[in-house]
């Protein structure tokens, strides 16, 4: 354990190092719901109807948003396996009296800090500027499927950032992944009326997996049974993904 | 007193394989034990498979074949235990560069287990012996690459492991600094610690270990105390001729002797010989030229015996 919070001390003072980064950190969100969000809303006038139940796309697009946020914290924090190999200090780290299980869930932690405020900031906004309605008996299950959602996410990205050398490859094997998991998935729209082969490839992407049980949670949408299986899948997925991480790590060197 | 060793290598083997070019046997059966309390060099020209050694020892590589053992932990089957008895400076500069030097102290000691208040206390002492107290507040990206390997070497200093890794560890430094460093490290041997050093500035090594091992092409070529490997099969001598000047006709006297290398300084003609009786018969020949003044005979340099062992070496491969 000590080691985990050495992990988390130093991604403390690391981060605490630029507040510009924090601001933007929990701003984007934001700025997704209001810009993205918002217009989208406006535009599509009535709402959607996903699962017989008519939301408005604020509504709809909460767990997306947070869905997202949680990638893309997984995304910068897997980033900075290149700084560290580039300022050397990473091959250090990988000396140092722990295992390189214990590495990795330190460096996750101090991600999941952030996540849950930025969660606790985006909920907030999404409650009480666009009016979505979120029940308060559902805050801890957001919380804790967001700190699973950044751990998986980070996990997987993780696999590829010790496999890929270069960060500007890393950049855009990313950048496909990225755009192919957010398109494949129920992210940005409902996938009971999308075309027959895109919803059966959106089923079996981790992101809709993850999206599908916010969505439950936040607003509702979904059987109880489908999100339990999607989340029973998702947890595979992380523990994989987390065993893979270590094993690429552990060949690190 | 403990007996035991504080590094056993077996017959170690590192095998580097890439996609469509042949492998590469960067260490190739390497053995060799380290004392505890020892200071002990690993020598060798670049690629002659000494970091590799020292990154399987860190356990950052697994072996191919062989075993090696730290502090009776196995690097293969025990790595953490390993990490637990080290500490290292890796060959890269390592450093958090957004962070200040005292946080970059504070960061290291916290993962090797110190408190705040340990921190706090030991940080001024090493601060002191490093010449880095000016630079605490300082982050890492504006010192120099000197300071920054200084800082480097010096955390290893804030904690007590048992074994510590020194790859290259004076690269950069001005020689004052070389010099704080070198003397650190001898102090930290007295405290029984063990240093296992990688260095090509063979002057350092010869200031510094206590024993030495030569590598070239990955093998062993010759391990022992540097006196032993000074000695070693080739007994080089140094001759040191001061003359008015250097003629063409003392040249080719010296060049007729066969000598290992010839440099010539102004005034100054140093030649390495490899046989005793040789080098007194050059020396009996020089003083016959005119513009002789003065003789000196010393044993060669470490540096002249590991050139001239890994060209013998490079020979009869």
């Amino acid at each position: 354990m000590r080691e985990i919070v050495a992990v988390v001390y130093r991604e403390y003072l690391i981060q605490t190092t630029s507040l510009m980064w924090i601001f933007f950190e929990l701003a984007v969100p934001l700025l997704y719901l209001l810009m993205f969000g918002v217009a989208f809303d406006r535009a599509l006038g009535q709402g959607l109807m996903v699962e017989n139940q008519s939301l408005g796309y604020n509504s709809f697009f909460l767990a997306g948003v947070l869905a997202m946020t949680c990638f893309g914290n997984a995304l910068n924090q897997s980033y900075g396996f290149f700084v560290d190999r580039d300022n050397g200090i990473l091959y250090e780290f990988l000396t140092y009296p722990m295992r390189r299980s214990e590495f990795l869930l330190g460096k996750v932690l101090f991600q999941c800090g952030m996540t849950v405020l930025q969660s606790v900031l985006t909920v907030g906004f999404s409650v009480l500027l666009l009016g979505v309605s979120v029940p308060w008996s559902a805050a801890l299950f957001i919380v804790i499927t967001m700190i699973a959602g950044t751990a998986g996410w980070f996990f997987f990205l993780s696999i590829f950032a010790f496999t890929i050398k270069r960060n500007d490859i890393y950049n855009t094997v990313i950048n496909v992944i990225y755009f192919l998991l957010m398109f494949l998935s129920s992210v940005f729209y409902p996938l009971d009326r999308v075309p027959g082969w895109l919803r059966s490839l959106s089923l079996l992407n981790p992101l809709t997996w993850h999206t599908d049980l916010l969505r439950f949670e936040t607003v509702g949408v979904g059987t109880l049974s489908v999100v339990m299986l999607e989340a029973g899948a998702f947890v595979v997925f992380s523990v994989l993904a987390f065993w893979l991480a270590v094993r690429k790590l552990q060949q690190t060197g | 007193m403990q007996t035991t060793a504080a590094i056993e290598v077996n017959n170690l083997v590192k095998v580097y394989t890439r996609k469509n070019q042949p492998p590469v046997r960067a260490v190739d059966g390497l053995s060799f034990t380290v004392q505890r309390g020892e200071i002990f060099g690993l020598l060798g020209p670049n690629g002659a498979g000494k970091t590799t050694t020292i990154k399987i020892l860190t356990t950052l590589l697994a072996p191919t074949e062989g075993t090696a053992r730290v502090s009776g932990c196995d690097v293969v089957r025990d790595p953490l235990g390993v990490r637990k008895q080290i500490c290292v400076v890796v060959q890269e500069n390592a450093l958090e560069l957004h962070l200040s030097v005292r946080n970059n102290f504070r960061v290291f000691g916290r993962f090797h287990g110190l408190s705040a208040h340990e921190i706090q206390l030991r940080m001024g002492r090493i601060c002191e012996l490093f010449s880095l107290t000016e630079f605490l507040n300082a982050k890492g990206m504006d010192l120099s690459g000197g300071l920054k390997r200084r800082v480097q070497v010096a955390k290893t200093f804030l904690i007590d492991k048992p074994v510590v890794f020194l790859d290259e560890a004076t690269t950069g430094m001005d020689s004052i600094n070389k010099r704080a460093t070198i003397q650190a490290i001898k102090e930290e041997t007295r405290k029984g610690r063990t240093i296992v050093l990688t260095t090509h500035i063979l002057d350092e090594a010869e200031v510094l270990c206590d024993r030495v091992a030569i590598m070239n092409h990955g093998k062993l070529i010759t391990l022992g105390s540097i006196h032993e490997v000074k000695g070693a099969g080739l007994r080089l001598l140094s001759l040191t001729l001061t003359v008015r000047e250097a003629t063409p006709s003392l040249l080719e006297t010296i060049r007729s002797f066969q000598p290992v290398s010839v440099e010539i300084r102004n005034s100054v003609i140093e030649v390495i010989m490899r046989d005793e009786e040789e080098t007194l018969r050059l020396l009996a020949a020089a003083r016959k030229q005119k513009g002789f003044l003065h003789f000196e005979i010393t044993s060669a340099s470490l540096e002249d015996v590991f050139l001239q062992l890994i060209d013998h070496q490079t020979g009869s491969n």
